[in-house]
């Protein structure tokens, strides 16, 4: 009884879409969208509403490399390119201190980047201080997000969502990097840090353990209002959560996110079509990236070694999560694999 | 024997330079550590900006005269030092570095504030003879530079990255607040020291428990590479800089796919930090290093 009035009392809350399709789906290709995918997306985005069209290098601003991958076009000329075709939507960018720095902010600033999401590992905030501070005195709307954040407690993670606050995020939240959780920990997580700052939270999921859709429900239901989903779940490992699932289901909760319904069946259609050979799976070496907790993004890479050295990339993931490898450390793969490999031979 | 050392250690007593560490973080602790044992060096005086902060109390517990004045406190009262450690960061060093320098002491930055001539010391370690600011660049600059130093003697890469990975236990506020100096900076230094023009520079912060070690991966594009030939060179930098940094070690050597690839952990030698810290004791070895040969190649007649 009391349940079915929370969640009338909830109906009249509206979730923000955050949609990383052209950023966190970058991952699935290598980073190699052209010009022409980016263009055609980012016109189906806006023509669906949808509140804020994230672009970039899977990594961020500033993070095209061999560690991660090179990207085939450079921050300026995927920010450029989707800039034109906004025109309702908000467009957004990533940045992780340590990869992208205040430079880079300044460029997308001139490339007229409307949102910055700031992100540090799960106990990193205070990375963040200089960037948002200087989105704040830039006058950018500057989001800060915890990734990896199935790395600590629920308790740590509040107590740096605080801290993101205290330096001028307008919005924070958590990443499920991992695709890890399951909805029980994603509503203590966020319970935790809607009970801690007075600004609205964030949830990014992934889909490794087929949990994204009901992980984001789980987030709403604890206090999240914006929810990072994308097009056919285009994005790193298994892929992130669904956005054109996610959008009805939420309404169907009682949500409302004033996207389009057709318009984003339409764009999520364009997006299997244009963006990728194929949409994400959850594939086997998906399940044990999401159960050993690793950067769902490592798997393009672990594929390629894995292939290389002869190992089974399952190994190489149990343990990348053994030794608590975070995104960014790739480099760690080829010890794994190499280790792995002398250990079958002997 | 033992009586032999007694000797030496009463010589090098009465000769010791005066030291001075600007800067009470995790880096300034640790080099005070290292400081005590060192037979040139004589701290006499830690700086920090705030007299009941956590550095300045334990440098004064451990018995050190300290000062809470900050940098440009330094020399007012007329005491002389012939080496300042500065183990602020990167924007005060910008600040007061003129001040520092005006004291006549040799400036040791250990900030990436990229002012001094920069010394990685198995390189080029006796350039602290001839300038007065010597800059140390970083922790991954003073592990993959040696590196990089040796393989671009050999390869003319078209392309070098560095990707740093440190625990977040061992990086100090200082530092979470200079890393797009880390990156600049070092990204310069590597420019530097290979002749190699395309370079980027990458830095992780790792909250994984227990905390990992320090580590540094290196890869480079370029032609021929071989790996019998890369790993030859690189066990022997390794030793070079074991010389005074013990816990330097070679975690991986490949070439895969036409690209080199060289990974670096570094532990730290004990002291106060623990083993996992090695970006503090690559930077603070170095420091050390540094001071030790200008302390030798200063002439007795010049000493105080």
């Amino acid at each position: 009884m009391n349940e079915g009035k929370q969640e009338s009392a909830a109906a009249a809350r509206p979730v923000t879409i955050y949609d990383p399709t052209l950023r966190d789906g970058h991952h699935a290709v290598r980073h190699q969208l052209n010009r022409d995918q980016l263009r055609r997306y980012a016109a189906a985005a806006d023509a669906a509403r949808i509140p804020v069209v994230e672009v970039g290098h899977g990594n961020g601003l500033g993070a095209s490399s061999l560690q991660v991958g090179r990207a085939a076009l450079t921050d300026d000329e995927m920010l450029s390119t989707v800039r034109e075709q906004l025109t309702h939507s908000k467009m957004g960018a990533f940045l992780l201190p340590g990869w992208g720095t205040i430079h880079d902010l300044k460029e997308a600033i001139n490339h007229g980047v409307d949102v910055v999401r700031v992100g540090a590992h799960c106990t990193e905030s205070d990375t963040m201080e200089r960037y948002l501070d200087f989105l704040r005195i830039s006058d950018i709307e500057a989001q800060g997000v915890l990734v990896m954040s199935h790395m600590t407690t629920p308790e740590r993670l509040a107590e740096e969502c605080r801290q993101m606050v205290g330096f001028g995020a307008s919005a924070v939240g958590i990443m499920d990097s991992a695709g890890h959780y399951l909805p029980e920990d994603v509503s203590e997580r966020i319970a935790a840090i809607a009970g801690a700052v007075d600004v609205p939270v964030i949830f990014h999921g992934h889909n490794n353990l087929g949990m994204s859709v009901a992980n984001s429900i789980a987030a709403v239901r604890a206090g999240a209002t914006i929810i990072d989903s994308c097009a056919r779940g285009f994005g790193a490992g298994a892929g992130n959560t669904q956005l054109e699932v996610l959008v009805p289901v939420l309404e169907r909760y009682g949500y409302s996110t004033d996207v389009d319904l057709y318009a984003l069946l339409d764009a999520a259609d364009l997006a299997e079509r244009e963006l990728m050979p194929k949409p994400p799976t959850i594939d086997s070496v998906s399940i044990v990236s999401g159960l050993a907790g690793v950067f769902s993004g490592f798997k393009a890479r672990v594929f390629d070694i894995a292939n290389e050295l002869q190992v089974d990339p399952r190994d190489i993931f149990f343990e990348l999560g053994r030794r608590q490898a975070v995104a960014g450390q790739e480099d760690l793969i080829i010890d794994v694999a190499l280790d792995l490999s002398k250990r079958t031979a002997s | 024997m033992a009586d032999q050392n007694v000797v030496e250690d009463l010589d090098a007593e009465g000769s010791r330079l005066k030291v001075a560490v600007l800067g009470s973080g995790l880096i300034g602790l640790d080099l005070l550590a290292k400081i005590e044992r060192s037979k040139f060096l004589d701290c006499q005086l830690v700086v920090g900006r705030d007299e009941n902060g956590r550095g300045l109390r334990k440098a004064a517990s451990l018995g050190y005269q300290t000062s809470a004045g900050g940098a440009t406190s330094l020399g007012a009262d007329g005491q002389a030092f012939d080496i300042v450690f500065d183990a602020t960061n990167a924007m005060s060093h910008v600040e007061h570095h003129q001040h520092l320098e005006a004291l006549g002491a040799l400036v040791i930055d250990l900030t990436p504030s990229r002012i001094g001539h920069m010394i990685a010391p198995t390189v080029n370690g006796a350039d602290a003879l001839v300038h007065r600011n010597v800059s140390l660049i970083s922790c991954g600059g003073q592990t993959a530079i040696p590196i990089l130093h040796a393989l671009t003697r050999v390869y003319s890469p078209s392309y070098i990255e560095v990707v740093t990975t440190a625990a977040s236990l061992s990086v100090g506020r200082a530092s979470r607040l200079n890393l797009d100096e880390y990156i600049s900076t070092t990204q310069a230094a590597v420019r530097t020291f290979t002749g190699a023009s395309d370079v980027k520079v990458m830095l992780n912060i790792s909250p994984a428990q227990p905390p990992i070690t320090f580590r540094v991966a290196i890869s480079m594009i370029g032609d021929d590479f071989d790996v019998d030939v890369i790993r030859k060179h690189v066990t022997t930098v390794a030793e070079e800089v074991r010389t005074f940094a013990t816990g330097f070690d070679i975690a991986a050597c490949s070439v895969i796919d036409g690209k080199a690839f060289v990974a670096v952990e570094v532990k730290a030698s004990g002291d106060l930090i623990p083993h996992y810290s090695g970006n503090l004791d690559i930077i603070n070895s170095a420091a050390i290093y540094v001071a030790e040969q200008y302390a030798a190649g200063r002439a007795p007649a010049e000493r105080p």
